[in-house]
């Protein structure tokens, strides 16, 4: 049985028109998706609307989600969509552009606004954006290569590919920050 | 520094806890509620491959019977019983790569791009092996006119495809397009096959084999291009109730 097999009876009575298995997953997929936002956003609030965005979404493609088949890549898709969406308005209108300048002056002004401070965003930061996409993936959501391949539309070999060049980058950086730190216990 | 180590070293960076006020989760639930009843369900991906198949099917033979079946009359048994089953088994995966690119979290074994170079690759065999006339009669004028008959039957089976799977979700619409792109590229492929008599051997490789990459390369652009104006729309912030 998949480890996740409660996402998937939920998610079908949720196909069914059931309120409560509804709302069940908004409560265990949300926080996840809302984690998922705020990695790549440039505020909570955005991550906020992006996380409601994507609800809409699943709501009304609801229908595409197949009861026999892992339901987290099918919430991550889904969600990544939206997020390539936003990140084209917020980049291409003159409205997006003055909103991030908004967003930038705004976590200027209140540090405590930013989320950069995250162990995970720290380490993933050398990162290309779809690497620490697939990393983020199973190492937040605890997806395995297959369901990654499947949440972004790929196949499985590329996903090996993007998480072994992660890893290769990350090798350097925690080695690094390692050797910073004896270096610093040495001195003092 | 061993993958183990880095494993760890993320397990525990992914661990640490993750605060979402109530009050979000609360305002999904609610805005979701109104709408609320059952759906019906997709259809299973082998039924919508096959209708893909029967459309591409539909739109060569409804092309040729227009044109006359000049092609296939002129094939010999060999002919026939390769390029036919070629092109249906090529018309399968396509079908079968665009129903998985509209639906949200499908496995794909095979990248999009990568369908397109079996197809063209395959085409290209299947094709070099049967046609061994040399000559190169009007080439161009021959030749551009088999493009253009293929790419206009290559439109409506695409466009058929994609009302087809209308109710899906193309997560990455380039993908999709492209596969669209090459069902369709197939479809014009079939009818050149079943109509045209020109069985010179650079005829068929270069201006019957062409439709297949130019229509696919088409599908991607229009979904490109559609998806970018769709980008391009201010972003509509949902104000909490």
């Amino acid at each position: 049985m998949h480890p996740d097999s409660n996402l998937e009876k939920l998610m079908a009575r949720y196909q069914e028109g059931d309120y409560a298995a509804a709302t069940d997953l908004i409560e265990r997929i949300g926080p996840q998706l809302h984690r998922f936002f705020l990695a790549q956003s440039q505020s909570r609030k955005d991550a906020d609307d992006l996380l409601q965005e994507t609800w809409l979404r699943i709501h009304k493609v609801r229908h595409t989600y197949r009861p026999s088949e892992p339901a987290l890549p099918w919430f991550y898709a889904i969600a990544r969509h939206v997020r390539v969406d936003h990140y084209r308005k917020s980049v291409w209108t003159a409205v997006g552009k003055r909103q991030l300048e908004a967003m930038t002056k705004e976590l200027a002004a209140d540090p405590r606004e930013s989320h950069r401070s995250d162990a995970l965003d720290v380490l993933l930061a050398p990162l290309s954006e779809s690497e620490r996409e697939a990393i983020e993936m199973m190492k937040v959501a605890g997806m395995s290569l297959e369901e990654v391949a499947r949440a972004t539309s790929s196949t499985v070999g590329s996903v090996k590919q993007k998480v072994h060049r992660a890893y290769k980058k990350l090798r350097v950086t925690v080695s690094a920050a390692r050797f910073k730190t004896g270096q610093s216990e040495e001195l003092s | 520094m061993k993958d183990q180590e880095i494993d760890g070293v993320l397990n525990n960076a992914g661990r640490a806890p993750h605060e979402l006020a109530p009050e979000v989760l609360q305002r999904v639930a609610d805005s979701i509620k109104p709408t609320l009843r059952p759906v019906r369900l997709l259809p299973p991906p082998w039924v919508m491959t096959c209708g893909l198949v029967l459309v591409c099917a539909a739109v060569s033979l409804a092309g040729a019977a227009r044109a006359g079946f000049f092609g296939f009359e002129k094939m010999d048994m060999l002919e026939r019983s390769l390029i036919f089953p070629a092109l249906a088994i090529l018309a399968w995966m396509a079908g079968s790569e665009f129903v998985h690119a509209k639906i949200p979290g499908s496995l794909r074994r095979i990248s999009s791009g990568a369908l397109l170079g079996i197809g063209t690759t395959a085409l290209l065999i299947v094709f070099a092996f049967l046609f061994r006339d040399y000559r190169t009669d009007h080439f161009f004028s021959a030749g551009i006119a088999c493009l253009l008959a293929g790419l206009l039957h290559a439109i409506p089976a695409a466009l058929l495809g994609w009302l087809l799977l209308r109710r899906g979700l193309a997560v990455n619409s380039v993908s999709a397009g492209f596969a669209a792109g090459t069902l369709g590229g197939l479809a014009g492929v079939g009818m050149l096959e079943l109509h045209c008599p020109n069985f010179q051997a650079a005829h068929v490789l270069v201006w019957h084999v062409a439709v297949v990459p130019v229509s696919g390369t088409a599908g991607a652009l229009v979904a490109w291009t559609l998806r970018f104006r769709a980008g391009s729309r201010p972003y509509k912030r949902i104000s909490p109730k």
